[in-house]
Formats: C-alpha cells, sequence, structure tokens
C-alpha cells in the first residue's frame, strides 16, 4: 500500500516537473505581451483607480478624498441615466444584431446561396458587412447630415413621400435621440454577426439539417433546434465583444449627440471623457472610468462562465 | 533556478518598458530656445484659422519679429482649439513646451493655468512694455488672475490684443424686404421678430448643440442683471441666486421665444457653424453671436447686405478681451516670447485685425476700409465707454459649458425653467465650494 502511494506520489510529482518544463520555454514567448499588457493596461488602471480616490484637476497636487467620488457617483442622476442608456445600447450593439444577424445568415446561407448561387449571398453578405468598414465618426456624419432637422436627406425624403407628418428632429428629441442612436448603431453592428456565423454555419454538418428535414421540421425549427446549438460557441463570442464594443461605445456619441439633447444620449464612456478633459474633475472622471471598467469585467465573466457550462454541458 | 531567471527577465523587460516610456514622456527636452545650429529660436503655438483676422494680424507680428531679431528662427505650430483646450495642463506640464502661445480667457483655462503655476507672471513685462496703458481695466480683466485663479485681479499671466463681444448680426436686404426697421430697443426686438415670424421666418439663427442657445439665455438675464450681480456670478464676489428675477425672466422669456417660433426648436442639435450658415444662406434674418464671426461673413456673403447691432436695452452685454497670449513656466526663451506679445500690439498689426474683421484693443476705427469693420468697432466703443462688458456665460466653472449646453437644450424641449435653473444653482455652488 505505502509503496503503491509512493509511486502514485512519485508519478504525480513527475508528471508536475514535466508540465512545469514544458511550460517554461514557452516563457520568453508570453513576455512581450505581457510587458505591454502591463504597461498599457495594467500600469494605467492602477493609476485610474488610484486617481479616482482623488480630488484631482489634472496637474498639479493631488488632493485625497477617500470614497468622495464613488459616494457622488451613486448621486448622480446623470451617472444613473447614462447606464440605462448604455444597457440601451448593449440592445442595439448585442443582443438585436445577434437575433437579426443569425436569422440573416441562416437566410443568406440556407434560402439566398441555394437559390440564387453563392456569389449573390457574397454579394449580400458584403453589403451588410459594409458599415462595419467605415470609420465611426465619418459614419456618424454622414448620418448627422442624413437626419438634420431642416437639410437632411431623410426628413426630404419623407416630405417628398407625402409623409411630411412623420418629419422630425430625431436627435434632437429627447424622446427619439437614444432610439435614434440604437437605429444606427444596429446598422452599423449588423454585418459583423452575418459574417461569424455564416463562417460557423459552413463547420455544421449539413446531415443534421438533412436529417430533421426528412423528419417534418420547418425552417425556424431547423435553425432554432439544430443550426443555433451547433454555433453556440460563435453566439457567445458575438454576444460578448458587442456587449464591450457597445459598454465603451463612445465616437458615435462624440461625433452625432455629445450626450444631448441634455443628457438624453449620455453614456459611461463619454461622461468620463467630459469630466476628464472639459470639466477638468479628473478624479471623478477615474471613478467613472473605474466602474465602468468593473461593469465590463462582470459582463465578461459572466459570458465566458456561461459560455464554459454549456461546453461541459455538451462535452 | 528558472523561475528566477524568468522573474528576472520580465522584472528587467518591464523595467526597460517603463524607462522606455518615461524616457518618450520626456523626451524632446529641447524647446525653442536655441537650434541643432546653435541659432535662437522662438516656438509660437496659435489655434487660429488661416485666413481669420487674428491669423492674417498675427502674420503681420512675426514679419515684424522676424524684422527686429534677424537672428532668430521662428518656429510657428498651428494647433487646434480642442487639442489646446484638453490637454495644455498635460503640454505645459512638460518640457517640451512653446515659448509663447495662444490660450483661452477665463478662469476654467488661464486661471486654472496660472494656479497650477504653469504660466509665467507677465506683471513687471506689462510695466515695462507698457501693455498695462494699453489694455483698458475692463480689458485687463481677463488678463490677471488671483493666487485662486481668479480673474480680475492679482498679477498678469497673459496679454489679448483684441477684444471680443456678442452683436447681432442681421440681414439688411431681409430686413428691407419685410419693412422692418432695425431695432434699438428690448420691445422694438421682439415685435420686429414677431414680425418675421408673421411673415413665415424664423428670425433668429440658433444651435442648441453649441455656445449659441446659452449665451441668448446670458443675454437676456443681463437684461435685468446688475454690474454686482455680474461679478458675482464671474468672479465669485457674492451669492448668486439662479432663481432671482434675471435668471428666472431668462429662462422664461428663452423658452417662450422657442414657443413663438423666433427660435426654431429644431436646433437643439445644430452646431455653432450650421447656424452660421443658416444666417448666411439667408434662412434665417439675424444671428446673435460673437464678432469673431465678423470676418467670416466679410468673406463669405455675397449676396446680400448685413450688419449688426447691440443687443437692443441691454447696457451689460456679453465680451472681454480677446484669447491671450501666454508664456509656459518651462518657456525655453521667455525674452523673445516677451517681445513677439509686444510685437503683437503694435498698430500695424492692430489695423491688421481691424481692416479684416477684428475689434483691436485700442478700438480704433483708423484706416478700416469696411462699414462692417467700422460699425463693429464703434459698437465695442460703446460697450467699452459704459463699463459693459459681462464676460461670458461658461466662465464661471470649468463644467459650465456642458451644464449650460444640456440645460439650454433641455428648456428647448420643454423641460420645467425651475428645475434648469436648479441644476445650474447646485453645478456652480458645488464648484464654488471646492474653492475654498
Amino acid at each position: 500500500m505505502t509503496s503503491t502511494s509512493t509511486a502514485l506520489a512519485d508519478a504525480k510529482d513527475r508528471g508536475r516537473q514535466a508540465r512545469k518544463h514544458r511550460s517554461l520555454p514557452y516563457l520568453p514567448y508570453l513576455l512581450p505581451s505581457v510587458v505591454l499588457f502591463a504597461c498599457v493596461i495594467a500600469l494605467p488602471f492602477c493609476m485610474n483607480v488610484f486617481t479616482s480616490f482623488n480630488d484631482w484637476s489634472g496637474v498639479g497636487p493631488m488632493k485625497w478624498a477617500g470614497l468622495a467620488n464613488y459616494r457622488r457617483l451613486m448621486h448622480d442622476s446623470e451617472f444613473w441615466a447614462s447606464i440605462w442608456h448604455s444597457a440601451a445600447l448593449v440592445a442595439a450593439m448585442a443582443v438585436l444584431p445577434t437575433i437579426i444577424g443569425l436569422v440573416l445568415a441562416a437566410a443568406l446561407f440556407d434560402v439566398i446561396a441555394k437559390r440564387f448561387g453563392p456569389r449573390v449571398a457574397s454579394i449580400l453578405r458584403a453589403c451588410i458587412y459594409l458599415p462595419q468598414v467605415l470609420p465611426i465618426v465619418v459614419a456618424a456624419i454622414v448620418w448627422g447630415w442624413i437626419l438634420d432637422p431642416q437639410y437632411g436627406a431623410l426628413n426630404a425624403l419623407l416630405r417628398a413621400a407625402g409623409l411630411g407628418f412623420l418629419a422630425h428632429d430625431f436627435l434632437g428629441d429627447p424622446k427619439t435621440a437614444l432610439l435614434t442612436v440604437m437605429a444606427i448603431l444596429v446598422w452599423f453592428q449588423l454585418g459583423y454577426p452575418v459574417v461569424i456565423f455564416m463562417a460557423a454555419l459552413q463547420r455544421v454538418d449539413p446531415a443534421l439539417a438533412e436529417a430533421a428535414e426528412i423528419d417534418g421540421a420547418s425552417w425556424r425549427q431547423r435553425l432554432w433546434r439544430v443550426t443555433v446549438p451547433q454555433i453556440r460557441p460563435e453566439i457567445y463570442v458575438v454576444l460578448l465583444t458587442c456587449t464591450v464594443a457597445s459598454l465603451r461605445a463612445f465616437a458615435w456619441i462624440y461625433a452625432l449627440t455629445s450626450g444631448g439633447p441634455g443628457t438624453a444620449t449620455q453614456v459611461p464612456s463619454y461622461y468620463s471623457y467630459i469630466s476628464f478633459f472639459t470639466n477638468l474633475d479628473v478624479g471623478y472622471g477615474s471613478a467613472i472610468a473605474t466602474v465602468l471598467t468593473l461593469i465590463i469585467i462582470v459582463v465578461a465573466a459572466v459570458f465566458l462562465g456561461a459560455q464554459r457550462r454549456h461546453q461541459a454541458m455538451a462535452d | 533556478m528558472r523561475r528566477t531567471r524568468s522573474t528576472a527577465l520580465l522584472m528587467a523587460a518591464l523595467a526597460a518598458a517603463t524607462a522606455g516610456l518615461a524616457a518618450c514622456g520626456s523626451s524632446g527636452g529641447s524647446s525653442g530656445g536655441s537650434s541643432a545650429s546653435g541659432s535662437k529660436v522662438l516656438k509660437i503655438w496659435w489655434y487660429e484659422s488661416p485666413g481669420s483676422a487674428y491669423q492674417i494680424a498675427w502674420d503681420q507680428a512675426v514679419t515684424d519679429f522676424k524684422r527686429q531679431h534677424p537672428g532668430v528662427t521662428v518656429q510657428f505650430s498651428l494647433k487646434s482649439f480642442n487639442q489646446m483646450q484638453q490637454n495644455a495642463s498635460m503640454i505645459l506640464n512638460s518640457s517640451d513646451v512653446p515659448d509663447v502661445m495662444e490660450y483661452n480667457k477665463g478662469d476654467a483655462t488661464t486661471g486654472l493655468l496660472s494656479k497650477q503655476g504653469l504660466l509665467t507672471d507677465l506683471t513687471a513685462q506689462a510695466t515695462k512694455y507698457g501693455w498695462d496703458k494699453k489694455l483698458s481695466p475692463d480689458l485687463q480683466v481677463t488678463a490677471r488672475y488671483s493666487p485662486k485663479g481668479v480673474m480680475g485681479s492679482g498679477d498678469w499671466y497673459g496679454v489679448s490684443d483684441y477684444a471680443e463681444y456678442l452683436t447681432v448680426y442681421y440681414n439688411k436686404t431681409m430686413f428691407a424686404k419685410y419693412h422692418i426697421a432695425v431695432p434699438t430697443t428690448f420691445a422694438q426686438f421682439t415685435a420686429a421678430m414677431a414680425d418675421f415670424v408673421k411673415d413665415g421666418v424664423t428670425p433668429l439663427a440658433n444651435a442648441g448643440n453649441d455656445y449659441m442657445a446659452m449665451q441668448y439665455l446670458y443675454e437676456l438675464e443681463l437684461g435685468k442683471a446688475t454690474p454686482q450681480d455680474v461679478q458675482n456670478y464671474q468672479r465669485y464676489t457674492g451669492p448668486v441666486n439662479f432663481h432671482d428675477a434675471a435668471w428666472t425672466g431668462a429662462a422664461a422669456t428663452f423658452q417662450s421665444w422657442v414657443k413663438q417660433g423666433y427660435i426654431a426648436k429644431d436646433s437643439v442639435g445644430l452646431t455653432a457653424t450650421q447656424a452660421g450658415n443658416d444666417f448666411q444662406t439667408g434662412k434665417n434674418p439675424m444671428m446673435v453671436s460673437g464678432s469673431w464671426w465678423a470676418g467670416t461673413f466679410q468673406s463669405a456673403i455675397k449676396n446680400f447686405q448685413w450688419g449688426s447691432f447691440l443687443w437692443p436695452g441691454n447696457t451689460l452685454n456679453a465680451g472681454s478681451g480677446g484669447n491671450l497670449f501666454v508664456v509656459p513656466k518651462n518657456a525655453a526663451d521667455k525674452q523673445l516670447a516677451y517681445e513677439f506679445i509686444n510685437d503683437t500690439l503694435q498698430p500695424d498689426v492692430e489695423a491688421k485685425l481691424a481692416d479684416n474683421g477684428a475689434v483691436p484693443i485700442s478700438a480704433s476705427t483708423s484706416g478700416v476700409t469696411n462699414p462692417q469693420g467700422m460699425q463693429l468697432i464703434q459698437n465695442f466703443q460703446t460697450l467699452a465707454n459704459s463699463n459693459g462688458l459681462a464676460y461670458y456665460p461658461d466662465w464661471p466653472t470649468p463644467s459650465f459649458y456642458n451644464t449650460l449646453l444640456a440645460q439650454t437644450q433641455d428648456l428647448m424641449n420643454g423641460a420645467s425653467a425651475d428645475q434648469v435653473l436648479g441644476t445650474l444653482q447646485s453645478t456652480y455652488d458645488q464648484y464654488v465650494n471646492s474653492l475654498g
């Protein structure tokens, strides 16, 4: 018994040492990334967290403020409004594009490609993806022109079509500003899930869908019961990356609305920027940035955890 | 052992990278002073756009400076307003700074930099070169800052060679077409706007997503404010009540103007450039904005006659000395910087300002060839003679520009005036209390 235990312990030890030796040669290759991560992300983040506990204008001595900036944050209606707006942007940049993208990708792959050929499907896919290659600020400025209440193409089109009663100051009215931004973001983001899902559909075994079809499953049932479970890893990746992107959304707000009218489209990233650079309230801006980072980390952890659980169940 | 070596390697790489970053941060230390060849260099930064009156005039100052200093190389860099507004503190805290640069006047800008010790005290130079005689007391307000960074008293930290103020630009052709007289009282002003509305014309160009809407609000407030109210608001010399008659009246009138169509409701998302275009294209017959627009209108408006008049009925009017030339604390050759600043105040440079649509500090009309420029300077003389300059609404706190912008947008969209003024009050009080 003792000799068996000793043998097992020796074997475990050898295994551990072997793993250690196997991993060591890779360390130098990790170094550049570790150094970059430390300098570009970890160090500035730590400095940001430290700054958030101070009252500071950006230059000169910092004044220790403890949790004052966070207490202020808790009672700041503009900050909470910005969090809700961020949630709306998650819907616009992650949830809606994922759902619509899934349907579109399946339609392009299953219907368009089969009826009109893969070339037509590719062209349509490229058209849907096109907004993704546009610089955000350029796209935002063009949308600003289109939606201009006085000279904009959209209102002109509505008036020309006899639908003048629908003409509106879409970005200037607090009731429609956020919805308008959301609609633009859906247009912008849609191409990304479509491309990812179409690539994912290539690796799904067609025999599964054919078998389901023979069994009498409709297209919707095949999509939901057969295809979606097969491409779940891609769905997680799309949801995670789009959610993180939506929480960080800055350029669209900066170029389209500046957070207005009033604070109708304010989001945490823009609010943090304004606090840093315009209001010179660097401590408060840091507190907003820190909370935003924590939210992103939590969201990412939840997604990755869910993905791991599903993966474990599938295995 | 390997682990130790790996850790050591990691630490070494980190140290090297950090040192590299630090080196990047402090590189470029040879700011101005002398070039590699040993000759002297004057580094100048400003952010006025090419073709503007200021750029034309300051180019003249550079020419004059070069003539007086043949051995000095002038290195000029054109910056953007945002670049300077957002990064000035960080730039001036480094060693790579210009010798002289344009910067915004006011507590939240030059005042803040002076408080942080990033600017050179120019008091001795102001006396030596006679700048304290050239700038009237009203214009000196934005040049001098207390140790707390509050304008109006204390040492000199900047010098401006021009003035600016809000004025009403009007389309003479449209006024004639609709048989509307140029108003001289506030009642006539509102009557003229009502007449334009009856004719289906929105009288005032506006930009809710820029500085214009807040300037309308401020002009309305100044109509009922006293000089002491202005001092209290701008220099924290006494309590400020945003629920007094002046502010509540201004908010109510502004909202009613939007309701009555004097200001287009759908201008809430527009920028100042768009509002300027609306005036230039004859969409709106009037635009209330800064004298800095005059040069643009002078060159851009060809198809109608235009002029300007002071906001009717106000003794107090938004305005001040212009942007300042400041000398960073770390400037390499301060003496050259002082001499350049002095050149910007000479008659030939002032004449260039006046003739290209700006208001020189001397407010002299000699040599001005265009009638609009003449009118602009004469109106400024009227204001200056009555000590009517009341600065700008967003100056009191660094965050007030954004606060006023958002709150005037809310006013245009029908928010409660009481709530809007309450937000202004709390933001203002929070900052003033933080000053101690």
